[in-house]
């Protein structure tokens, strides 16, 4: 476990890519072992994993609390959608860049007048923003589908990968398939661009705005530009993975993006560790199973999941794990895995230390 | 006379009010918590929403409507002396955004149980007041008996507590500990106790609120509180999260803005009025209309 403490410490650019380029690797690796059911959820998660880096960045790093990112993935996946909508045959990546950028500029509309504010007038405000914001794609209906919303089909799987798959079910199989592992590699690609960004200038002068911001503006750091920057940030990476979560649904509706999202990002992110890379990843993989998790402690408790009670053990699961999660490990799972590295490694300096007296 | 109190802009100003003091109510119950706790309660409205349902409910089992607000009151009460004294406490002196945090995810659970136990099936609350619009002259004049009424009550309760604080000696060693409560508690104040009937009190006023909202014809459903909420939430900011004046206040102005865009332009945008008369206020204002500006200590 030393070594591997020693390479933390001495990460670069190259490694960090190698790294990620490894797990992305695996993560595709596992697409081929998972039912197709189990895929279509990993790809879910893959776009939540992204938003949620957005959101561990903004709340941990730049200490701005968000309770609009649910907003933010709601604009980036109408921008995705309506284009996706009138022209069917722009390639893929632009609808993507098209969704960062419009989410990244509803970051800059909010953040303009919130970072002037600090923790729960920011927080309330962010939370109005993402309470308007449905209200108002469902008025202009004639462009955003209203209730019923926009459908389109723009994740078409190439005919070389499906050519990998045979028997009775190998389109679904296919399909599915693809979808994964182009979440998977998105979010690969967002988590490369997250860690440099944790570890470049910026992130540095981010997280000194947030313990002291007195101090960072001595320093020269412009303290309302960095703030806004990691709004702008912030809501272009939700704005991705909500065009993402879409394109995924092949649909954009108001319904996708209720109040309660926000609380469930919140959760994910705090669960998996709030500033944390890895716990973004843990927060996408937990929502990808939640459902899975939900009826397993159903089948434990004996709660039938038809019944009202049943249908609701999400939210109250969520919610609960919540509050125990900031009660007794605000630092989420993430942070107990750090704890016990560091414990372990204590442990052996410890023991190298008795070897030597 | 007449055709004045039937024009649209006297209307609109009725339906404004009606709706701005609901918002008040629940600005005030939050600048309460705020004041003594310094924690926005993320949970206030599912929090009242709960106690509207424990209590409402027993409508069904022949109780009386007058006992049944008493009883959501109560209920709303003891919910909220005791999510301080279990949740709230272990928080005190950590980072904003952990109480903060924990009061989301309680949101989360309180809805998630309402709706587990009485379905999301919205239910009317039928109160002893008609709900039927007054004429004049063969046009609408948009009061009815239960708005005034709700207007009445809602006013008696601010009213209520402004002497609560101004004028008892509970209330100035509630305001005592907000203020210094070291000080408080060398004076012998009991500081945290204080803080659990700060939590009590916003908590009833809170439920008030919610009892209004759900036995007008907006109805009892689980989320009836979110929308309320967050208007009401706005209306503290914009006067300002230290000044109760300012909540009753700034809960009008969002009642009427909300009303007049509703009117004029939509009825899906009117949470988005609320929204920018926020902006507006934070950008000349980033404390509120009514508070002092304070020069943060270094």
């Amino acid at each position: 476990m030393n070594w591997l403490v020693q390479l933390r410490r001495q990460e670069t650019t190259p490694l960090r890519f190698l790294s990620v380029l490894v797990l992305t690797l695996v993560a595709i690796v596992v697409t081929f072992l998972l039912p197709p059911v189990a895929n279509s959820q990993l790809a879910g998660g893959a776009a939540i994993t992204i938003v949620i880096l957005g959101l561990s960045w903004l709340i941990g790093w730049s200490g701005q609390i968000s309770l609009g990112n649910s907003g933010f993935m709601a604009v980036g996946a109408y921008a995705a959608g309506i284009w996706a909508h009138h022209h069917a045959t722009t390639p893929l990546v632009f609808t993507f860049v098209l969704a960062t950028a419009v989410g990244g500029l509803s970051g800059l509309i909010v953040a303009i007048p919130s970072t002037r504010l600090r923790g729960p007038y920011l927080a309330g405000m962010t939370l109005a923003f993402s309470a308007a914001i449905t209200p108002l794609a469902q008025n202009f209906s004639s462009v955003t589908g209203g209730e019923g919303g926009i459908f389109f089909n723009t994740l078409t799987t190439p005919t070389w990968f499906q050519h990998l798959f045979s028997g009775p079910d190998a389109t679904i199989n296919a399909n599915a398939q693809w979808t994964a592992d182009l979440a998977v590699v998105m979010a690969g690609v967002m988590f490369f661009f997250m860690a440099n960004l944790f570890h470049s200038r910026t992130g540095r002068a981010m997280r000194l705005v947030r313990d002291n911001d007195v101090a960072a503006e001595l320093m020269g750091i412009n303290l309302s530009r960095t703030r806004t920057l990691a709004f702008v940030i912030a809501a272009s990476f939700a704005g991705l993975g909500g065009a993402l979560f879409s394109l995924i649904n092949a649909t954009v509706r108001p319904e996708t993006f209720p109040l309660t999202l926000s609380i469930t990002l919140l959760t994910l992110m705090v669960l998996g560790g709030i500033g944390t890379l890895s716990g973004a990843v843990i927060g996408g993989i937990v929502y990808s199973f939640s459902s899975n998790l939900v009826s397993h402690i159903n089948s434990l408790t004996g709660v039938n999941p038809a019944s009202n009670l049943g249908a609701n053990m999400q939210g109250i699961i969520f919610g609960a794990l919540l509050i125990l999660t900031m009660l007794f490990a605000p630092r989420g799972i993430a942070g107990l895995g750090i704890k016990l590295v560091n414990l372990r490694h204590s442990r052996v300096r410890l023991a190298s230390d008795e070897n030597v007296n | 006379m007449s055709s004045f109190l039937t024009s649209s802009l006297m209307n609109n100003i009725f339906g404004g009010l009606a709706q701005g003091v609901i918002y008040s109510l629940v600005a005030l119950s939050l600048v309460i918590i705020w004041q003594s706790t310094h924690v926005l309660n993320f949970a206030q409205g599912a929090m009242a929403m709960f106690a509207t349902y424990v209590g409402m409910t027993q409508i069904d089992r022949g109780l009386n409507y007058w006992w049944c607000v008493v009883l959501s009151v109560c209920v709303g009460m003891l919910f909220g002396g005791a999510t301080e004294r279990v949740l709230i406490r272990p928080l005190y002196g950590k980072p904003e955004i952990n109480p903060i945090v924990v009061m989301v995810g309680f949101l989360g659970v309180i809805e998630a149980v309402t709706t587990g136990i009485w379905t999301s099936t919205s239910r009317n609350i039928a109160a002893p007041f008609s709900q039927i619009y007054f004429k004049s002259g063969g046009k609408l004049v948009l009061l009815s008996p239960f708005i005034i009424f709700q207007i009445i009550l809602a006013v008696a309760i601010m009213m209520l507590v402004a002497l609560l604080f101004r004028y008892t000696r509970l209330g100035l060693q509630l305001r005592a500990s907000a203020l210094a409560p070291e000080v408080a508690r060398l004076l012998g104040v009991r500081v945290n106790r204080m803080l659990t009937i700060g939590w009590m009190l916003s908590a009833g006023v809170g439920s008030i609120a919610a009892v209004i909202l759900a036995s007008g014809s907006f109805g009892l459903f689980p989320t009836n509180m979110d929308g309320v909420f967050v208007a009401g939430f706005i209306a503290a900011a914009v006067g300002g999260l230290d000044s109760p004046v300012g909540a009753i206040a700034g809960g009008l102005i969002i009642g009427l803005t909300e009303q007049f865009v509703l009117a004029y332009w939509s009825p899906s945008v009117a949470p988005l009025g609320g929204m920018i008369v926020l902006v507006a206020v934070l950008m000349v204002r980033p404390h509120g209309i009514f508070t002092k500006s304070v020069s943060r200590r270094v």
